[in-house]
């Protein structure tokens, strides 16, 4: 991989960036070598996931205390990443922050893929997925199962909304200029341009449905996310039951969304070859504004922790100590200090904001974000009001089996899957926009 | 080095005081072992002994002549082997009232009268006393096949149970002194409504006054079970009996009014009003910009 991290001063014109976005679209040996790789993957996986269906929950690590292992704390690292979607091209785009320009399509790429997955992550938890209709058939009102599933839905709607309607100009442009594209996908460009021709009523046409979109994502995202964490504080467990849970919630998944944004960042522009677009600035802009995220984090983290641990009620008091001394000590402390606090300290530091630091740190924080949610799911579970009694010895401990980790990393499979080929069939970065943004004048011919 | 002393002389200390603690016997006065039980060792006295033993002493003593008590250190008496048995009445009342270590007081909590009761009953295993238990109960001739058969005064609200055994010759009699329960059930549970002397005449027959104010269901129907107490006396007999005299009642049922465990039908209606409000809501905005979407081909036809 080149990094090309030195500014380049060339002009842009508007059929350089039509060819430089383009391009990799048409040919990318890579590309295609890793989508074989991903479905190998997901067909090994998938093996995985036949075997649980065959043989039911039981060959997973879940028994009757731990009911909510690797399944549900995935689902949740799931919602949360999808949410840059609306932190970036909703709320970062309401208030015209505009070096969002280049990178608000691959935000809401992430966010389509990940929410889209994060959904079926809760089927493949499901021992008889066959009976999910009854979800609706049978679903309460009362239940926060059934907004969570209302709401996952409607989010992924308005997502990919959002990442249609903005794109319709640049699928107008695909559709006249990717002309070795097969039949099928050339199909998708004339239906999904819907005639556009850049007329000024269309313009605006278009921008007054995408800032429609924009702001009806903002209460959508912060209800997926709240009523995610509604799940658990809806309920009288230790470390659950805490009224902060939902703005907590999001806090961590701006965090974890925006590492997973900044880490796609990075991979389309040395792949893609988009140095020109997803410049320093980008990756610089992102480092601060995922040092402001994490404070927040931290803050949320440190009321979550410091008010009961304070306090040290009976019950709070088992799961706390184990979380902070105990066995869950390591993977805590490492989420907080290597998903949050240290990746502060160094990204305050402009040398750190660079494009690979930057990456590099990301993984950190999104992996960190990823054990975070494993530390909030499970070590609940086992800590119940009544003590553990009385019961087969495997009830008491929870390790996912292989079986489990193998339907995770197919629901990373999956979601890298969606995403590449969204980013295959199209452009990852706005033409159009860019082109605006430049100043460059542009037509679209029907 | 002085700490060490200090600890060392503060376990010899404890574990002195504590020995002679253990090592310390009963001390009964003499004039109280000279007491004797003021009531008799009829059926009725000892059954109602056995009742107090088995719901306050049973926990850690077992039962009698079974060895099977709490392993406590002192172990706590068999109170039905002879060797306990041949102190007086005296002496085991004074025990039970003072108490020692583990043996907790009874002198607030039994009154003299239960505690004689359960002398009473631990009398009854007493194999050189036995005799007196006997001469001292009413006798029922030898009766096969008892049963309890049961008769409802509904206008007052009376219950009569009449306890009857086939005698050899075929002849159906009364069994007399007999205590019945009779038992009405809840909710959870049993309600015991059989008064404090629920023993059967000379004709074995026994009324019992059912509760004015004892709730039942809708038709006022509450099931009945009347049974021998001490199942000693002639096995477990019991006959059950749905009686309509409790008070007719519209059980309120929590899990039909709304409430956020309710049912879905049941579900509260602002929970119900704000969910389909926020669907309705979103969704109808979804489906506007949907429609508006394909509005943008028909401009292009116009700005042609
Ligand atoms: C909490 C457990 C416990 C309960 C309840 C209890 N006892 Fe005891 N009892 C003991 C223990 C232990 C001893 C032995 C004490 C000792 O020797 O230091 C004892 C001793 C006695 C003795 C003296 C036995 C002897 O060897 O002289 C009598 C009598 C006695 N209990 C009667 C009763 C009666 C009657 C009741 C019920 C009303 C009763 N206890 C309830 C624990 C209990």
């Amino acid at each position: 991989m080149n990094d090309n991290t030195k500014p380049k001063e060339t002009t842009l014109s508007f059929e350089k960036i039509k060819q430089d976005v383009l391009r990799p679209m048409q040919t990318h040996r890579g590309l295609e070598l890793w989508i074989v790789f991903l479905i190998a993957v997901i067909a090994v996986c998938g093996w995985a996931y036949y075997v649980q269906l065959r043989d039911g929950l039981g060959v997973t690590g879940m028994r009757d205390y731990v009911s909510w292992g690797l399944y549900i704390a995935n689902f949740v690292f799931f919602v949360a990443v999808s949410l840059v979607g609306m932190l970036i091209s909703s709320i970062l785009g309401l208030l015209k922050v505009d070096w969002i320009a280049p990178i608000s399509r691959i935000a809401e790429i992430i966010a389509v893929a990940f929410v889209a997955v994060a959904g079926l992550v809760i089927v493949l938890d499901m021992g008889r997925p066959d009976r999910l209709l009854n979800v609706f058939i049978h679903g309460r009102f009362q239940s926060p199962i059934l907004w969570d599933v209302t709401v996952v839905t409607t989010y992924l709607v308005i997502s990919l909304l959002l990442l249609i309607l903005p794109m319709i100009p640049d699928l107008a442009i695909c559709k006249k200029e990717m002309t070795n594209a097969s039949p099928l996908l050339k199909k998708v460009y004339s239906i999904l341009s819907f005639g556009y021709t850049n007329t000024p009523q269309q313009h605006k046409h278009l921008h007054r449905m995408v800032r429609t979109l924009m702001v009806l994502i903002v209460p959508v995202g912060l209800a997926i996310h709240t009523v995610t964490s509604w799940l658990f504080a809806a309920t009288l467990r230790n470390g659950w039951d805490t009224t902060i849970f939902g703005p907590y919630f999001v806090a961590g998944a701006f965090v974890a969304g925006a590492a997973g944004l900044v880490i796609a960042m990075y991979f389309f522009r040395v792949n893609y070859k988009l140095q020109d677009y997803l410049t320093d600035l980008h990756f610089d802009k992102m480092g601060k504004l995922m040092v402001a995220v994490c404070l927040v984090y931290i803050y949320f983290n440190v009321n979550e922790f410091l008010v009961p641990g304070y306090k040290m009620k009976s019950g709070d008091n088992t799961h706390l100590k184990e979380l902070f001394l105990g066995s869950w000590a390591i993977m805590f402390w490492a989420s907080q200090l290597l998903g949050n606090i240290i990746p502060v300290i160094l990204m305050v530091n402009k040398r750190f904001r660079k494009p690979l630091p930057l990456m590099i740190i990301s993984l950190f924080v999104l992996a960190s974000a990823w054990f975070k949610r494993y530390v909030i799911v499970i070590p609940t579970m086992l800590h119940p009001h009544l003590p553990i009694q009385n019961v087969p010895d495997n009830f008491k401990h929870y390790f996912p089996t292989p079986i489990e980790i193998a339907i995770i990393v197919l629901s990373f499979a999956l979601a890298l899957l969606i995403m590449t080929v969204l980013a295959k069939i199209f452009p990852v970065v706005p033409i159009c926009e860019i082109a605006e943004k430049e100043g460059i004048d542009y037509k679209i011919e029907d | 080095m002085k700490n060490t002393f200090n600890i060392l002389a503060t376990i010899i200390l404890v574990l002195s005081l504590s020995a002679t603690v253990c090592a310390e016997g009963w001390d009964v006065p003499a004039s109280v072992k000279k007491k004797q039980n003021p009531y008799e060792l009829t059926k009725r006295n000892i059954s109602s002994g056995k009742k107090i033993f088995q719901t306050t002493c049973k926990s850690c003593h077992g039962d009698p002549g079974k060895g099977n008590m709490l392993p406590l250190q002192p172990p706590p008496t068999d109170l039905g082997s002879q060797n306990f048995l041949v102190q007086t009445d005296g002496e085991i009342f004074h025990k039970i009232r003072t108490g020692k270590g583990a043996m907790p007081t009874f002198e607030k909590t039994l009154s003299d009268e239960s505690k004689w009761m359960v002398i009473a009953y631990l009398r009854s295993l007493d194999k050189m006393k036995r005799e007196a238990v006997v001469t001292k109960a009413v006798v029922n001739p030898e009766v096969t096949d008892v049963k309890i058969d049961i008769d409802v005064d509904s206008e007052h609200k009376k219950l009569i149970a009449e306890l009857t055994g086939l005698k050899k010759d075929g002849k159906r009699v009364g069994l007399e002194g007999i205590e019945l329960s009779f038992l009405v059930k809840r909710a959870f549970g049993q309600l015991d409504i059989s008064g404090e002397e629920a023993y059967t005449n000379e004709k074995g027959q026994l009324i019992v006054q059912f509760p004015t104010d004892l709730p039942g269901d809708r038709e006022g129907q509450a099931n009945l079970l009347v049974k021998i107490t001490d199942e000693d006396n002639y096995g477990p007999i019991e006959e059950k009996r749905v009686v309509s005299i409790a008070v007719p009642t519209n059980p309120k049922n929590i899990l039909s009014e709304r409430a956020m465990w309710g049912t879905r039908a049941n579900a509260p209606i602002w929970i119900i009003a704000t969910y389909v409000l926020g669907v309705i809501g979103i969704w109808g905005v979804i489906f506007l910009i949907l429609f508006q979407l394909f509005q943008l081909s028909k401009m292009r036809v116009k700005s042609k």
